[in-house]
C-alpha cells in the first residue's frame, strides 16, 4: 500500500488521469477484494465526493488515502523550512523501521558487518545503537576480515546493570549477540 | 597569532583583516593590528562593518542550514536511538518520544528544531570570526572530532581536560589569552559517565555551548542543546559532516560579502552619524 501510494505521488505532474489510471490496474489486480469487500464499503462510496468514476471497495479507500497524501504534500512540506522532499512523520519512519518491527531482541536472528578487528575481537555493526564484539571462531577463522558480513543471534542491545547504591544503570556500551556464521558472497572478501 | 588585545566575548570579530580593508587611507594610527583599541568615532568603514555583521541577524535563516540535514537523514543515522530506561537522565524526559522495550527513543522532531538553531547559531558565530572549540572525550571518535575541526579551521579539544582550562587560562597560558566564544560538545559526558568539565566552565566563564546530549546526559547548561544519539559511529558522523558545513558555509558568505562591500569604495557609502 505504502509502495503503491509513492508511486502515484512520484506521477502526479498535475493532471488527474494518472491516478485514475493506477486505480484502474490496482482495480484488475485486487478485483477480488473490491468484489468481497464491495457491500461493506458501499457505505463509503455514497458519502464521498462525486468523483469522475463511480469506484468500489479498495479503489474507494486508495482514492482517500491519495487525498490524504495530497494535502499532506501541499499543507505538510512547506512548514519544514522550505523541505520539499516528501516526508514521512518520525511517528511513521519509526514504526516501519526494522527495529521496532523487530520486536523484543532476544533469539533474533540479524545480519552484521565487521567493522573493527582487534586480534580475535571482531567488532560487529548490526544496525542498532551499539555495536557487539566477538569472539573469533575457530571454524574458518581467517575468513572474518573487515567488512565481512556475519550472522549473529542477538541476546541484548544494550549490556546495562543497576548495581547496589547506584543512581542509574551502568552501561557496558555495547549489544551482546553470539556469531552463528559468516555469510559466503564473493563481495565481502573483495571489500577491505 | 597576536590575539593579546582582543576583548573576550561573543562580538570579538578578526579585526586586523577589516582593518587593512577598511583604512586604507588613515594616516600612521593604525599602522599596526595589535595597537587597534575600540573605535571613538563612527566612521564609513564602521559602518560598512556594522552592515556587514547586522545584515545575517534580519533574517530567520540566512544561511539556509535546513537544507543540509532532513528528518529521514537523521533517522538513517540512528540519531533517535537512545539508552535504556535505567540510564535515562530526568531531564531528558521532555526530549524523549517514548521507550520501546526499555529503551529511549529521542523525538526526532524535537530534534530538528534544536539542530536547526544549534547550526544556526554555529553558523552565525563562524560569520562573525568566532573561535568555535570541539570537545569530545569519546577515544572512539577523538580522530573524527580532530580531523572535522582542522577541515573547518577550528580548534579541537578531545584529550584530558585539565582543571584550569578555561577558569585558569591567564595564569596556565599567559597574560590575554583569547577563549573560545563557542564551544561545540559532541559528547557532553566523560569516560566515567559524569558530565565533561566543560560543560559546568563554560557556563562559568559564559561561553555559549552546543551540545549533543543523549538519553543519559544533563541538558541544563548546555545553552544549545541537540537531544540526540551520541555513540553510533554514524550518527557522530553525521554531525561532524553538518557542523562542518555551516561553518564553512559561514565562512564562506563572510568572505563574499566583505569581498562585495570591499568591491565599493569604502568612502561612498554615507556614514551613520
Amino acid at each position: 500500500m505504502a509502495a503503491l501510494c509513492k508511486v502515484v505521488s512520484g506521477l502526479r505532474t498535475g493532471t488527474c488521469v494518472f491516478p485514475k489510471r493506477a486505480i484502474d490496474i490496482c482495480k484488475s489486480l485486487y478485483s477480488t477484494d473490491s468484489g468481497e469487500t464491495s457491500e461493506g464499503k458501499a457505505v463509503e462510496e455514497t458519502q464521498k465526493p462525486a468523483a469522475d468514476k463511480v469506484k468500489s471497495g479498495f479503489a474507494a479507500a486508495y482514492e482517500q488515502h491519495t487525498d490524504l497524501q495530497q494535502r499532506q504534500n501541499q499543507t505538510g512540506t512547506t512548514v519544514r523550512f522550505g523541505s520539499t522532499r516528501n516526508e514521512k512523520s518520525f511517528a511513521s519512519l519509526l514504526r516501519n523501521s526494522p527495529l521496532i518491527q523487530m520486536g523484543p531482541a532476544k533469539d533474533k536472528m540479524v545480519i552484521g558487518k565487521i567493522f573493527h578487528i582487534i586480534k580475535d575481537d571482531l567488532y560487529i555493526d548490526f544496525g542498532a545503537k551499539f555495536h557487539c564484539v566477538c569472539k573469533r571462531p575457530t571454524v574458518d577463522g581467517e575468513k572474518y576480515q573487515r567488512g565481512s558480513r556475519v550472522r549473529l543471534r542477538l541476546e541484548d542491545l544494550e549490556l546495562t546493570s543497576r548495581f547496589l547504591g547506584a543512581n542509574t544503570d551502568t552501561t557496558l556500551l555495547e549489544a551482546d549477540a553470539f556469531l552463528l556464521g559468516l555469510i559466503e558472497s564473493k563481495d565481502a572478501k573483495t571489500k577491505e | 597569532m597576536a590575539a593579546g588585545v582582543f576583548t573576550k566575548g561573543l562580538c570579538g570579530f578578526r579585526q586586523p583583516r577589516i582593518v587593512a580593508a577598511g583604512y586604507s587611507c588613515s594616516g600612521p594610527l593604525y599602522a599596526t593590528a595589535t595597537a587597534v583599541k575600540t573605535l571613538p568615532l563612527q566612521t564609513d568603514s564602521t559602518a560598512v562593518t556594522d552592515k556587514i555583521q547586522n545584515l545575517p541577524l534580519e533574517m530567520p535563516d540566512f544561511f539556509r542550514l535546513s537544507e543540509l540535514f532532513s528528518l529521514k537523514d537523521l533517522f538513517d543515522a540512528r540519531v533517535h536511538l537512545g539508552h535504556k530506561k535505567g540510564c535515562r537522565h530526568r531531564l531528558m524526559e521532555p526530549y524523549l518520544f517514548g521507550s520501546r522495550l526499555d529503551q529511549d527513543i529521542i523525538d526526532l522532531d524535537q530534534t530538528m528544531e534544536h539542530l536547526q538553531s544549534a547550526l544556526n547559531f554555529t553558523a552565525h558565530i563562524a560569520y562573525r570570526g568566532g573561535i568555535i572549540l570541539f570537545v569530545s572525550r569519546r577515544r572512539q571518535f577523538g580522530h573524527l572530532v580532530e580531523s572535522t575541526a582542522g577541515d573547518c579551521g577550528e580548534y579541537a579539544h578531545t584529550r584530558y581536560w585539565q582543571g584550569g582550562l578555561l577558569t585558569n587560562a591567564p595564569i596556565q597560558y599567559g597574560p590575554g589569552v583569547r577563549l573560545p566564544d563557542l564551544i561545540v560538545f559532541l559528547s557532553t559526558l566523560n569516560n566515567v559517565f559524569q558530565q565533561h568539565v566543560g560543560v559546568r566552565d563554560a557556563a562559568k566563564m559564559n561561553i555559549p555551548t552546543v551540545g549533543v546530549v543523549d538519553s543519559n546526559c544533563n541538558p541544563s547548561l548546555v545553552t544549545y542543546p541537540v537531544p540526540g544519539n551520541d555513540d553510533t559511529p554514524a550518527a557522530m558522523e553525521l554531525y561532524c559532516r553538518l557542523f562542518k558545513m555551516t561553518i564553512n558555509r559561514a565562512k564562506d558568505k563572510r568572505r563574499q560579502m566583505e569581498l562585495l562591500q570591499g568591491l565599493s569604495p569604502a568612502g561612498l557609502t554615507p556614514g551613520s552619524s
